[in-house]
Formats: structure tokens, sequence, C-alpha cells
């Protein structure tokens, strides 16, 4: 494999997709979009581009904000939460500094409850999410709640939130997760042409944007890509031991996991989280009756560990698993993060019993004090290949 | 062929040398806050690999237990659970985290703290007839507990055997994470300490194996994968 291979995304941000977002965010703000703020993939994100705004995901990933948010909040909670808080109070989220208005969801206990702590900075909505989505009242549920968000933010923003715009929205959606997910085909190759960092890059950029907006972005990738595998550059060797990534967000400071996998010889060709490929999975029904509720019913597809029994994760596994062909699972689980905590045992079992793959899970936080621990852990995992 | 291997544990560092798959020298120095020092003084001029622990104790027990399928190996600040498969190779795995709950570290301090020497302590776990549990596993806050039973006047050899059979348990639930399957074998500094190993042995009975120098197990697992390499 060549040493310098030109990054996919060649604009001057390669490595720092924050900064790509941000710049991104800004010039639709510039434009007139409403900026409105989101923690979780649970939020529907058409429903803030069909009043013409802009989606930001809000910062969460960082080590430094996390001793600040400790003073307030016990210690034993997950860096996400805490990082969160952390970003708030100190005032240094530029994402959260450029929205008018916050989405939250009630995912998780500690989640729910720092949404109170910073319910008085900005106008908030908090999603009231079902937990048994298989239920037909879930449905109901979440769909009566989509419909809520619509109410909030044409209060909020002083804007109309049309079927029709919705309906545009859809589409522009799955056009935008096709073309994503013609990306992630070449991580399916063997061996992979994409290598997490443009991933990431990649995914940090396109959960905010419109489709339409990246579309030549997405297109150039495609072609670049294409280009890769023609010459036979490719990311690691030819039988790097290839890796699934599964578990919590994964981002800024806890990408350390993806740093010591690929310094310890392995590839990521797929990553199951909200960070990652889950978003791009699953399309929005359309032309339907009423597209509100379409995008109801696919959010509420999302395989988070705060549902249950969530066996769509199992399947959405299986499916990954047969299109990425890893040679490992790496399951991240954050400190205190109980529910992919637990969940990890059932990951464990259908990954050996089922798939026959060596399983690691790695517990973690944001700090960098565990890195060698880490390594070591990584290294014998792939030493059981 | 001659060949050698190192384990630089966080207390003691470990060298095994192998001349035609033979044992031919062990040797164990204390580790001090420049490894690499006590490496050049235990072997100098020599080039080495690195492997993963993991790997280095399974080569190891290997070849002073071929049957064993199942390791536990207490060190000085971290306890790992390694199981094979029936060629030798590494099946499942579990480490302690950031923390040393349940290493040899944690059982040196708990001698500290009731007054004992290691062997003391050892020995008290030992005769004990009594046992009396302690509650905490962060070693600051065991630490602190011990103290406070002592001052109520608890029995210091009970104590010390509680501590012991604490530890014992955690271990099994840990071995139980990576399944228990044939031979079990005891490796690292903490399989020297009868009253551990004694109470192990209640809990997993007769297939738990206690190397003859368990403390060099690593080392020599480095030194084995060397003639394997090169043969």
């Amino acid at each position: 494999m060549s040493t310098k291979i030109e990054p996919l995304v060649n604009d001057g941000y390669a490595g720092e997709p924050a900064k790509r977002a941000l710049q991104y965010i800004q010039s639709q703000r510039e434009q007139g979009g409403a900026v409105v703020g989101v923690y979780c993939s649970y939020a529907p994100l058409e429903l803030i581009r069909a009043m013409g705004g802009v989606p930001a995901v809000l910062c969460a990933f960082a080590n430094k904000t996390v001793e600040a948010a400790e003073v307030v909040l016990p210690a034993n909670l997950c860096p996400l939460i805490k990082s969160s808080y952390g970003f708030i109070i100190t005032d240094t989220c530029p994402f959260f500094a450029l929205s008018n208005a916050v989405i939250a969801e009630t995912t998780c206990d500690g989640k729910k409850k720092m949404f109170e702590l910073i319910s008085t900075y900005r106008p908030m909505f908090v999603m009231d999410l079902p937990q048994l989505p298989d239920q037909k009242e879930s449905q109901e549920n979440w769909t009566v709640m989509t419909k809520k968000l619509r109410t909030f933010l044409e209060a909020t923003f002083n804007r109309k939130i049309t079927d029709e715009s919705a309906e545009a929205e859809i589409k522009d959606t799955n056009m935008k997760n096709d073309m994503m997910n013609r990306i992630f085909d070449f991580a399916a190759l063997k061996p992979s042409v994409i290598s997490w960092n443009e991933l990431y890059d990649l995914t940090f950029l396109a959960i905010p944007a419109r489709g339409g907006d990246i579309f030549p972005l997405l297109e150039e990738t495609i072609k670049k890509l294409e280009a890769r595998v023609n010459e036979g550059v490719f990311f690691g060797k030819v039988d790097s031991p290839r890796v699934l990534i599964t578990g919590c967000p994964v981002g800024g400071d806890a990408t350390k996991v993806f740093r010591i996998i690929e310094e310890a010889g392995g590839v990521m060709v797929a990553v199951d989280n909200c960070t990652g490929m889950k978003l791009f999975m699953d399309r929005i029904e359309e032309d339907t009756d009423d597209p509100l509720a379409a995008i109801a019913r696919r959010y509420l597809k999302i395989h988070c560990s705060c549902m249950t029994p969530n066996t769509r994760r199992l399947t959405e596994l299986d499916k990954m698993i047969s299109r990425f062909k890893p040679d490992v699972i790496v399951d991240v689980i954050l400190h205190a993060c109980h529910s992919y905590n637990v969940e990890s045992y059932k990951i464990k079992e259908h990954a050996k019993k089922v798939h026959g793959l060596p399983y690691l899970k790695i517990e973690t936080d944001y700090s960098q004090g565990d890195v060698e621990q880490i390594r070591t852990r990584v290294e014998s995992l792939f030493d059981s290949i | 062929m001659i060949s050698a291997g190192i384990d630089i544990g966080s207390r003691t560092i470990k060298l095994a040398v192998v001349e035609n798959g033979n044992v031919i020298l062990t040797r164990i120095k204390a580790n001090s806050y420049n490894p690499l020092e006590v490496c050049g003084e235990i072997l100098e001029d020599v080039k080495y690999d690195a492997i993963t622990e993991i790997k280095a104790f399974a080569i190891g027990v290997r070849k002073v237990c071929p049957e064993c399928r199942t390791i536990l190996d207490i060190g000085g600040q971290d306890t790992k659970a390694i199981s094979l498969n029936d060629t030798g190779g590494i099946d499942k795995f579990e480490m302690n985290d950031k923390c040393a709950a349940g290493t040899g570290k944690f059982l040196e301090i708990m001698a500290t703290a009731l007054g004992f020497t290691l062997q003391e302590f050892i020995e008290a776990g030992l005769s004990a007839e009594k046992s009396t549990a302690i509650n905490n596993m962060c070693t600051v806050f065991a630490e602190s507990e011990v103290i406070s039973m002592v001052a109520r006047g608890h029995n210091r050899a009970a104590i010390a055997r509680g501590i012991h059979e604490t530890i014992c348990r955690r271990s099994v639930a840990m071995l139980k994470k990576v399944d228990i399957i044939g031979k079990v074998a005891f490796v690292g500094g903490v399989a020297m300490n009868s009253c551990f190993s004694n109470i192990l042995r209640q809990e997993i009975g007769p297939a738990l194996f206690v190397p003859e120098d368990p403390q060099t197990v690593g080392a020599l697992g480095c030194a084995y994968i060397k003639t394997t390499k090169e043969s």
C-alpha cells in the first residue's frame, strides 16, 4: 500500500470534520437557514430542513469539558452526557452558539435529566421516545411526537412545514442515503479502499447536510474511490483484520479506539454506530398520504440499546456482517452506558455463536489514560483470529 | 539454539532462557521507575520483538501444562482470564480495567494495612478459623475499611482470610466470563500465594494447576515463541 494517498475530501478540512460541518452550517445560516441543535439520531432532521432550517449536531465528544460538568453532574455518568453538559455551561460549543433551538429525546435516564439542566439556555423540545418500538401504540405516539415537533418548530421560527416540503426532504434524504451506501460499498471491498478517517469525515458532514447540497461532493468521492480501485490503492495490508465497530456513539476523543485498532494493523470496514453508518442504512417511505408518519416510522427503527427488546440491532448486525465481511467485532461501550453495556452480552453471544466471529468489548471514556490497556486487548484480539 | 523472553510486569521483570526447548535459566528482578534499565541489567545486548501478554501466557502455559485450556494470571497490577482452544490458540480473554482491585498490589496494600508482612498475611489467612469479608474493592476504600475493622477489634487473621476469599471469588467470576474448560492454570506472582491457591482450589477443584514457577510463565512464553518462529 502506498504511503501517501490523497484525502478523499480534499478541502483543507481532512481529519477535522467538525470544522467542515461548522462551515456548512454557517453558510446555511447566512442564507437564512434556522439552526436547530440536535444531540441524537432520533431527531427527525427532515422536519428541520423542511422549514428551510439546518440541523447542528451538538458537541458531545471531548474530554476537556468533563471536568467542568462534574461540578454539577455525578462523576459516574456517561462521558457523552458529561461532555455535552460541560460544553453548554462553559459556552464552548460553536454549534450550540449558532443554534436557536434544541431537540431532545427521552433516550436514556442520564440524558433526560441532563436536558432538564440545559433547558433554560435555548427553547427546547423534548420528544417522548417510546421504547417498545414494535408496539402499535409506540408507532402512533411517536408520530404524534413528530407532529408536535412540527408545531414547536413552526411556532419557534415562525415558518411553515408543509407536507409537500416534508415529502421533498424525504426524497432528498433517500437520495443522500443511496449515495452514502454506494460509498460504503467501497469499504465492503476486500481490501477496503476507504479509511475510517474518511468515513468519519463523510458521515460527520452528511448527517446534518441536505443531500442536494453535498451531491457534487459525494459524486466526486465516488469517482475518486473508483479510481482507487482501478489503481489498486487500498488501506492496510491485503490480510489486515477487518473490524466492525458497534455500540455507543464514537467521536472526538473516543476515536482513540479507532486509532489504536489502526495502529495494531486493523482496518475498520463498518461502523454500526450513530456517528457511523447507522442513520444511512434505511430509506424513508416516499409518496405516502402522511409524510410525517413515514418519517416517524423510519426513526423509530433506529436500533439504539434504549429500545427493548432491541432485536433489530441483531438483524442489522447480520446484514452488516454479510455485507462488510468483518473478521472481528469490537463493541465500544462508554462508561456508565448501562443499556449498551448490558446488551453487549447478547452481541457477544450472537457474534460467536451465529457468526463465529471473535468479539471484544471495550469499555472506555474520553480520557487517554487507558490507551495502552486497550492496545493490549486489541492486539490480543487480532492474535486470536 | 538459545532464545530468551522477558516479561516486564508492573512489580517485577522476569527473564526465561530456553536452549533447544529446555529452560536453562529464569531470573526475576524488582521493577523500578526505569524499567528499561532493569531490562538492561537482567539481559544485556539482546535484540527483541514484543508480543502481547495474552499470547505470551497462552504459549507459556501450554509449555508447562500442555492440556490446560483456561488461564488465570494475577500479577502486580493486572488480572487476566484466558481460555484456549484445543490447539492452544486464544479463544476468549478478559482483563481488569484501570483499577488495581483484585491484583497482587491490592493484596500487598491490605497486608500492610493489617500490620503484616506479605508472608505473615498469607500465613494468617491460611491459619484463620473464621473469615471476615470486606465490602470495598477500590484499593483506597478497602484499605480504610480494613483499618476501621482492625480498630473495632476484628481478628486480623479472619480479615486476611476474608480478603483472600473476596479476591478469589472475583477471579472465578472473571474466569467464568471466558468459560472454565479443562485444566485451569493459575500463574503470575499471586499464584505463589498459598492461601490464595488453596481457596481457589476449593472453588475450582482438582482441575486447578499451579506450575512450579508461576511467575516466569509469561517470560517463558516469549522465549518459546522465538524458538517456534525460527525453527
